[in-house]
């Protein structure tokens, strides 16, 4: 008797659970959806009078948290605002500019789920992702290259296609998936930040880390002993994200980012975080 | 489904990956865990130390730190892959946990049980061996099924030193489709093969050993 | 020849004086029971024999084996000195039999068919023998303290040591205990030290009494001695109180 009550008590209590979990499920699955219905962007920054940027934190140059302040710095950061202020021009709707640290996997989703606005976080034009989000035009043009140890021997990616050879990516970069196309038979190992991927290479785990030149500018700077090897093999320009099918949001923020390239806003910008760097033709990064 | 099919062999290899380096970690940690639970209740001071310090150590450090540790410093002078450093750090890591575990059943163990084995003529080795441990390890056993299901779930910390494991796994299918909601469901699910087995196993374990006190 | 003894023996627990001076012989096949009321020291005592409790000071030769010698193997001790417990401390984790097998196997390597055999005459000897398959705790507490008997028989030990093995027992259960027990002491070459409340066992079994109070030894008689007229009045006072519960 006793026995069979408990048996009971268990039967009801697992359906309950099992119910519980669908239905959270469900519920889940449904805000997702919701989520990826079109909201307009656009009516959104206006209407809270304020856009939300999702910038890296982990990227020297481009984004990287001050541990003093909490903020990150950066060039990305810096177009990010001045755009801010120039579609308040365009639109008249006064907005200020808050920054969300994302990191490369979670960017597309936060996108998504409207946790932020836009994302100027280094990322690659690339078609797969426009069937996911929107692209602006290109804001900086960069392209994949190897950071290597000076004494290495290797003076490109091509000398890396051997399975003795380890390159260090970051996870969800387009590095990830391009080298696998320059140099099949090296083993990827994949991190999950820069600051973790330059201390792997560092004590051995790689002989060799490839993202964008742009970034491995910002590490070389920082290791004397690293330099890049060999250019770089891929072209790939960054665009400003945005949730799919943004139409107005994507065009007053090519409006603005035309017009900040024409007067002289952009080439400020340029010269402020790559004119310093070594090595680096920075005035080849400025708009003509 | 579509996204599950078309990743099934990376997250199979990920599966595989993640039972291999639990099952090492659990067996490790199983080992090592006993062994300075031993040394924590040894008469002799410098082991009672020695246990000690290892416990609170490996306790009181985030296992990411003990992982990155093998894997960024470690492997400058041995080296080892992000799996390796992964599973060790994971290893060590839980043994400070069963270490406290199987201490405290130790403790909780009669201790009449010690007392009749010495004056039986037992070595303290042997009345450890047959005696308190068996006794330790039935009363200990809720607590170390949570600890290897900690381990179990703990082990995705591979992937954040390419240890190549479910959650890595998971990481470059959700980079790779953009789909990050979906894949990390199918991860979720994945886990729970390995852990609701477990837990029941552990369950079923409990259940007979009452019955044959 | 003396199975043990104390010389000038003083134990303490931080500060407190547990043994107080004990000078002590018991001879081989001797039956001695120590009692004094509660505190007196006599589980100390006892302990002491077989190294559960260490001496801080004088000498305590057990079989011919000074204990309070650092390099003196206890093992070695322990293997020839038995001892039963108020609380039999029987093995939870295993069934009566292997209670009674597992130390001559471990600590003689004694040959596996012959163990069992032993085993199983020890058990029919306490009157165990169709509990050998049971746990522990299907035993009531009189089988349980004749299991530790049989377990502590089975080294074959040159002397055995009982600390009150039936103080924690229900009363209908003591004289099965103390059967045996007599049976024991009746093996000439057997040594036993007992602690225990049980006068009319005392009565009826000891060649001598050791009456013990605060941790010293107060009286050491022939138990037709100490019974008839104890010499202290301490022991005088024990006795009526004992004998009139």
């Amino acid at each position: 008797m006793e026995k069979a009550k408990k048996r009971q008590f268990g039967i009801i209590a697992t359906i309950v659970l099992a119910a519980v979990i669908v239905l959270g499920l469900m519920w889940a699955t449904a805000t997702a959806n919701r989520n990826a219905e079109h909201q307009d962007t656009l009516a959104r920054v206006e209407k809270l009078g304020r856009i939300v940027w999702g910038v890296k934190a982990d990227t020297r140059l481009f984004g990287l948290m001050d541990t003093k302040t909490g903020i990150s710095q950066g060039f990305d950061i810096d177009i990010a605002r001045a755009l801010t202020v120039q579609i308040s021009k365009q639109t008249g709707v006064p907005m200020s500019a808050e920054f969300v640290p994302v990191s490369t996997a979670s960017k597309m989703q936060l996108l998504k789920n409207t946790n932020i606005d836009g994302s100027v976080s280094t990322m690659t034009i690339t078609p797969e992702r426009e069937k996911i989000i929107d692209f602006t035009n290109q804001y900086f043009d960069a392209g994949q290259s190897i950071l290597v140890k000076k004494d290495s021997g290797i003076n490109s990616i091509k000398d890396m296609n051997s399975s003795k050879y380890t390159v260090i990516v970051v996870v969800g970069t387009t590095a990830a998936t391009e080298t696998a196309k320059f140099a099949p038979k090296a083993k990827l190992l994949a991190v999950q930040d820069y600051a973790t991927g330059m201390q792997a290479l560092k004590s051995g785990q790689g002989q060799a880390m490839s993202t964008d030149n742009a970034i491995l500018y910002g590490f070389a700077t920082e290791n004397p002993e690293y330099h890049i090897a060999g250019g770089t093999f891929t072209h790939g320009p960054y665009g400003i994200a945005f949730d799919n099918n943004q139409k107005p949001m994507i065009k007053e923020t090519n409006a603005a980012l035309a017009t900040i390239k024409q007067n002289g806003i952009y080439n400020q910008l340029i010269k402020k975080w790559f004119s310093h760097v070594p090595g680096l033709d920075w005035r080849s990064l400025e708009a003509k | 489904m579509a996204l599950l099919q078309n990743n099934f062999p990376t997250f199979l290899q990920g599966f595989g990956y993640t039972l291999l380096s639990s099952i090492i970690a659990l067996i490790g940690s199983m080992i090592l865990g006993t062994g300075f639970a031993i040394m924590q209740i040894v008469p002799q001071k410098w082991a009672q130390v020695i246990g000690n310090v290892y416990v609170q150590v490996f306790r009181n450090i985030p296992l990411l730190i003990i992982t990155f540790f093998f894997f960024l410093v470690v492997s400058k002078y041995v080296k080892m892959s992000g799996f390796t450093s992964g599973t060790v750090a994971l290893m060590l890591y839980t043994s400070a946990f069963i270490a406290e575990t199987v201490r405290a059943g130790i403790l909780a163990v009669d201790g009449g049980q010690m007392e009749g084995a010495r004056a039986n003529g037992l070595s303290f080795g042997q009345a450890m061996q047959y005696i308190i441990l068996p006794q330790a390890f039935r009363i200990a056993l809720p607590s170390l099924g949570n600890q290897f299901i900690n381990l179990v779930k703990n082990s995705s910390i591979l992937a954040f030193v390419g240890g190549l494991d479910l959650m890595y796994q998971g990481n470059m299918v959700a980079a790779n489709t953009f789909d990050t909601f979906s894949t990390y469901i199918i991860v979720a699910i994945f886990y729970l093969i390995l852990t609701l087995p477990l837990s029941y196993y552990i369950q079923h374990l409990e259940r007979k050993l009452k019955r044959a006190l | 020849m003396s199975m043990i003894e104390f010389k000038n023996v003083e134990k303490y627990y931080g500060n407190f004086h547990a043994l107080k001076n004990v000078n002590l012989t018991i001879d081989e096949g001797e039956t001695v029971v120590l009692i004094g009321p509660s505190g007196s020291g006599k589980s100390t005592l006892i302990r002491t024999v077989n190294g559960l409790e260490e001496i801080e000071e004088g000498q305590l030769l057990v079989n011919g084996f000074d204990l309070h010698d650092p390099k003196t193997d206890m093992n070695r001790i322990r293997k020839n000195v038995g001892m039963v417990f108020q609380h039999f401390n029987l093995y939870d984790n295993k069934t009566t039999l292997e209670n009674v097998m597992l130390a001559p196997r471990l600590v003689l390597k004694r040959d596996e068919a012959e163990n069992k055999k032993l085993a199983m005459e020890l058990l029919e000897k306490v009157g165990l023998a169709d509990k050998a398959a049971n746990m522990p705790s299907e035993l009531s507490g009189g089988q349980k303290q004749r299991a530790a008997i049989a377990r502590s028989l089975a080294m074959q030990p040159k002397a055995l040591l009982f600390d009150e093995p039936t103080s924690a027992l229900d009363p209908e259960m003591v004289g099965d205990v103390l059967d045996v027990m007599r049976d024991i002491a009746k093996d000439s070459s057997m040594t036993m030290l007992v602690v225990t409340h049980e006068m009319s066992f005392a009565k009826a079994v000891a060649d001598r009494v050791i009456f013990m109070a605060e941790g010293e030894i107060l009286e050491d008689s022939t138990t037709k001695e100490f019974f008839e007229k104890p010499k202290e009045v301490r022991a005088q006072k024990f006795l009526s109180q004992v004998e009139h519960h």
